[in-house]
């Protein structure tokens, strides 16, 4: 920095001097001086680059640093997601939902609708004669109180012939 | 011999980056090198606010908030400009907007700014006090539009040329010193106004 000796030799109103002005931002005696030859100084002399955040530049820093990285992995975080469901993957996930529910919502109104269905289909279950046996039938017999039905045996020569009459008693 | 020897070895010091190539590196994902940039253009970039604002809190968020900004539109910055010119960009626009939302907020309540006593004595002559002279700055400058007020700051008090300051805030130079033209005449008037000893030494010039 120049001296003051200089600084006052040197200055001279309307100064663009780099030195002259930073000499006169930091010199309070100079700027008395120059003040009274250049007003104009005064505001000058305020300078612009020797202020410091309220803190100190160490915790201000530390702030803007803490919410960029808070920022950042915000983005990150956005961008998995964005990633995890992609739109071809929300089209098929809505179209998944949708299927079930739909699905769910047909079932319910059978469920709802439909009460006497299954009465009906007992009843045309029940028109369907019982079959009483899965062996093939050789031959029936059949009569106002009973039944006769000859089946093949497990062996060829005997035939069992099973008789079904409601007359005879139960422990017969 | 020895000590001559070690006079001839040119010794390696840490070459600091430039800030485009900071830039370059941080585009990468480097948030060091970010933080780098911070704490090289904090004092630049909170002097530039405080001047414009004229409180230290709201300078320290406006502050915070430009190198927020920076940092998320960073991908827009052309290396084939100054980077200072971009930054600055930065900071006037934010600290403009700040501005005008302030300016309509004391509209809104009508506040009344307080007057800054100053302790002149005219039997001693003509002290200037640097805090004085500030507070006598931000009670005057209230006349200015945001505009006005961010090209006065950046000429008188950051020595910035009339053509740099077109750069940065992207109009012509006859438009800055238009405008610098009428910020004088307005703060010569606040003077007489308010602080008539101040005004006698701030003759238009």
């Amino acid at each position: 920095m120049i001296s003051c000796v200089t600084f006052r030799n040197a200055f001279a109103p309307g100064t663009e001097s780099a030195e002259v002005l930073q000499h006169v931002r930091v010199c309070d005696a100079c700027l008395d001086h120059a003040a009274g030859i250049d007003p104009d100084i005064m505001f000058r002399a305020l300078g612009g680059e020797n202020l410091v955040p309220p803190g100190g530049v160490d915790a201000f820093v530390d702030d803007v640093m803490r919410e960029v990285r808070l920022r950042s992995t915000e983005q990150t975080l956005a961008g998995r997601r964005g990633m995890l469901l992609s739109w071809p993957r929300r089209i098929a996930v809505a179209a998944t939902l949708a299927a079930g529910l739909s699905g769910a919502l047909m079932v319910w109104q059978h469920d709802k609708n439909g009460v006497a269905v299954p009465s009906a289909m007992t009843a045309r279950s029940a028109a369907i004669p019982t079959r009483l046996t899965t062996k093939p039938v050789i031959e029936s017999y059949d009569s106002a109180n009973a039944t006769i039905v000859e089946v093949p045996s497990e062996a060829n020569d005997t035939k069992i012939v099973m008789i079904f009459d409601e007359s005879l008693p139960a422990d017969l | 011999m020895a000590a001559e020897l070690r006079l001839m070895i040119p010794t390696q010091e840490p070459v600091e980056p430039d800030d485009r190539q900071l830039v370059q590196t941080i585009r990468q994902g480097d948030t060091e090198a970010f933080e780098l940039l911070v704490r090289r253009k904090t004092s630049k970039v909170y002097a530039l606010c405080y001047r414009i604002i004229g409180n230290a809190e709201d300078a320290k968020d406006i502050s915070q908030l430009v190198f927020i900004k920076l940092w998320e539109n960073l991908e827009k910055y052309d290396p084939q400009y100054a980077f200072d010119t971009w930054l600055y960009r930065m900071v006037t626009n934010v600290a403009i907007d700040f501005m005008r939302n302030k300016q309509s907020r004391d509209n809104a309540v009508n506040s009344n700014l307080r007057l800054v006593k100053t302790s002149f004595d005219a039997e001693q002559g003509v002290v200037v006090q640097r805090k004085e002279v500030e507070n006598v700055f931000n009670e005057v400058a209230t006349v200015l539009s945001p505009k006005q007020k961010t090209i006065f700051v950046m000429n008188q008090m950051d020595d910035m040329p009339s053509s740099e300051i077109a750069k940065v805030l992207g109009c012509r130079e006859s438009t800055v010193r238009n405008h610098l033209f009428n910020a004088r005449k307005l703060m010569q008037q606040q003077l007489q106004k308010r602080f008539p000893e101040y005004a006698r030494l701030w003759s238009e010039r």
